[in-house]
């Protein structure tokens, strides 16, 4: 039933706590960042570090995200300083593209839509701002600002396949969102989290809507889309009816920074304070029922320092494995492999 | 904070707390404390390793035990200690410390350590405000973290909660105290910081 988890890789890759990592979806590019106010893109080939971020943000880089799309590689990271900075590729060299104001205080997350076509950040301000992207990155234009979350929006992700939003909060639910007649609004409030969720990801399936969420309760939770009413739209009050599937087995023992989806194996991997590097597996019992299983557990994946991200991504040295890259307080980057059945 | 929030709190002498200098009778300075010392010293041998890019990755059993300071459990950190470190923090408000003023009380502090050093242990410390609606809890408690941030070994995962029943906003504050995100962007924050250097500064 259990499978090993291999220490591919430990890269001293921060001088302070890695906040956020992120694999692009198709190339072998990985991107960290820090308390220490840098970005740093490493090759997911050679391991080494490609580039180096810096001299933009005043204070903490808090999330990364990778734009889907576009010819050459371009990326968002939002800080504590209340800004995003958006930094593209082109014939090798990197260069800062846009610096996008607007939050009244720390940004806490970002993220890009399937298409690449709208950029979403959140902020302690409570509020989350949907902005329209150009192909170039200069130019962002807020077409939205969502405030029903009453208060931090820790974590924003959108889904890969609709232009679905997910929002995690301090508030402790977790909110959805959709455009709705040139407006954006909430289609779903998920509670069932007794503290703050720190973090979501989608299921990446087009037919089945699920989400995983992280949560200072030290739980990680399933839940699934099982209806959802367009048909209402007219009436400007469409919604969704989400409910919870499964509280994934309990393991943690201090709160959930991070939780990612797998695209390749569908396993489920979580993080936290308590530096549990953590994988669930979904197994069909006799009954055909779905039941999630712990298939790997990694003590102290960062020392005894806390762990804040974790993300999925396939192996581009290694067909027989997966990898999960993790950060943490330590100013490390881990890089593990984890063998696909 | 030119108006007091409370005027007239009640004031434990100084002398009569409970303290390790004391019950070992060894030590009349407590400047010259040696667990104090030797606690700072850890902390610094931790952040040295924390620089160094092999010690604590791999197989931390067996290189931990070469890389760090082999009196690191020879002497495990108890509650008495925490207290120590704690108890001399200046009010925000009052010149006087939090033990003088029974915000931290020893029997309130608790550690949950196994002895490894390769392990994560916890600190636990509940905090008793001056009076329920004490608007300089949330400081006071960033304080305590501060202190114990700086001086404890980076394995030690601190809560900081108010006691039961001791404030209206228990639930708020408790929540704040213990949100890494909030607190990492509070120690940005170089005003916020002075105030907190400022209680610090009366620490031995």
């Amino acid at each position: 039933m259990s499978i090993d988890i291999e220490l591919v890789k430990s890269i001293k890759a921060h001088g302070d706590k890695v906040w956020s990592v992120a694999a692009h979806k198709k190339l072998p590019l990985l991107a960290t960042v820090s308390t220490d106010k840098i970005c740093k893109i490493f090759d997911l080939q050679s391991l080494e570090q490609i580039a180096e971020l810096d001299d933009t943000h005043k204070r903490s880089i808090r999330s990364v995200a990778w734009k889907p799309t576009g010819d050459d590689p371009s990326l968002a990271c939002g800080s504590f300083d209340s800004t995003i900075s958006v930094w593209g590729e082109d014939y090798d060299e990197w260069s800062l593209l846009a610096v996008i104001e607007g939050h009244e205080n720390e940004v806490k997350g970002v993220s890009w839509s399937k298409d690449g076509y709208f950029l979403a950040s959140c902020s302690r301000d409570k509020s989350i701002w949907i902005w329209e992207a150009d192909d170039a990155n200069e130019e962002f234009e807020c077409i939205s600002v969502l405030q029903e979350h009453s208060q931090d929006v820790k974590h924003v992700i959108w889904h890969p396949y609709e232009d679905l939003l997910a929002s995690s909060s301090y508030d402790d639910t977790i909110r959805l969102w959709k455009e709705d007649d040139d407006d954006w609004t909430c289609v779903a409030q998920l509670n069932g989290h007794q503290g703050t969720v720190w973090a979501s990801d989608f299921e990446k399936s087009e037919d089945s809507i699920r989400l995983v969420s992280g949560s200072d309760d030290c739980t990680v939770k399933v839940w699934k889309r099982v209806s959802s009413e367009d048909e209402e739209s007219f009436r400007g009050d469409s919604t969704e009816v989400w409910e919870l599937e499964a509280t994934l087995p309990e393991v943690h023992t201090r709160a959930v920074y991070s939780v990612s989806w797998s695209e390749q194996s569908g396993r489920i991997a979580s993080i936290g304070s308590d530096g549990k590097l953590v994988i669930y597996e979904e197994v069909k019992n006799e009954d055909s029922e779905s039941q999630w299983k712990i298939i790997a557990k990694r003590e102290l994946s960062h020392g005894v320092f806390e762990a804040n991200s974790v993300q999925w991504t396939k192996s581009f040295i290694d067909g027989s494995v997966e990898n999960l890259i993790t950060g943490g307080d330590d100013g490390h980057v881990n890089i593990w492999g984890i063998p696909l059945r | 904070m030119s108006d007091v929030i409370n005027a007239n709190p009640t004031i434990l002498d100084d002398k009569s707390l409970p303290t390790r200098a004391e019950e070992t009778e060894k030590v009349t300075e407590r400047s010259l404390n040696p667990h104090l010392a030797s606690l700072l010293d850890l902390s610094l041998v931790d952040s040295s390793n924390l620089n160094d890019q092999e010690s604590i990755h791999s197989t931390p059993s067996l290189e931990n035990d070469e890389g760090s300071d082999e009196e690191e459990e020879a002497d495990p950190i108890d509650s008495q200690e925490i207290f120590d470190l704690v108890a001399h923090i200046s009010d925000p408000e009052h010149p006087l410390t939090l033990g003088q003023l029974a915000v931290v009380n020893l029997p309130d502090i608790q550690v949950r350590d196994s002895g490894n050093k390769n392990e994560m242990a916890e600190v636990i410390i509940r905090i008793t405000p001056t009076i329920t609606h004490c608007s300089l809890a949330t400081l006071i408690g960033l304080g305590i973290r501060v202190r114990l941030e700086r001086c404890l070994p980076v394995r030690y995962r601190i809560t900081i909660l108010l006691k039961e029943g001791s404030h209206q906003s228990e639930n708020q504050v408790n929540k704040q105290l213990n949100d890494k995100e909030r607190v990492a962007a509070a120690c940005e924050n170089d005003q916020l910081l002075s105030v907190i250097s400022k209680m610090l500064a009366t620490c031995k």
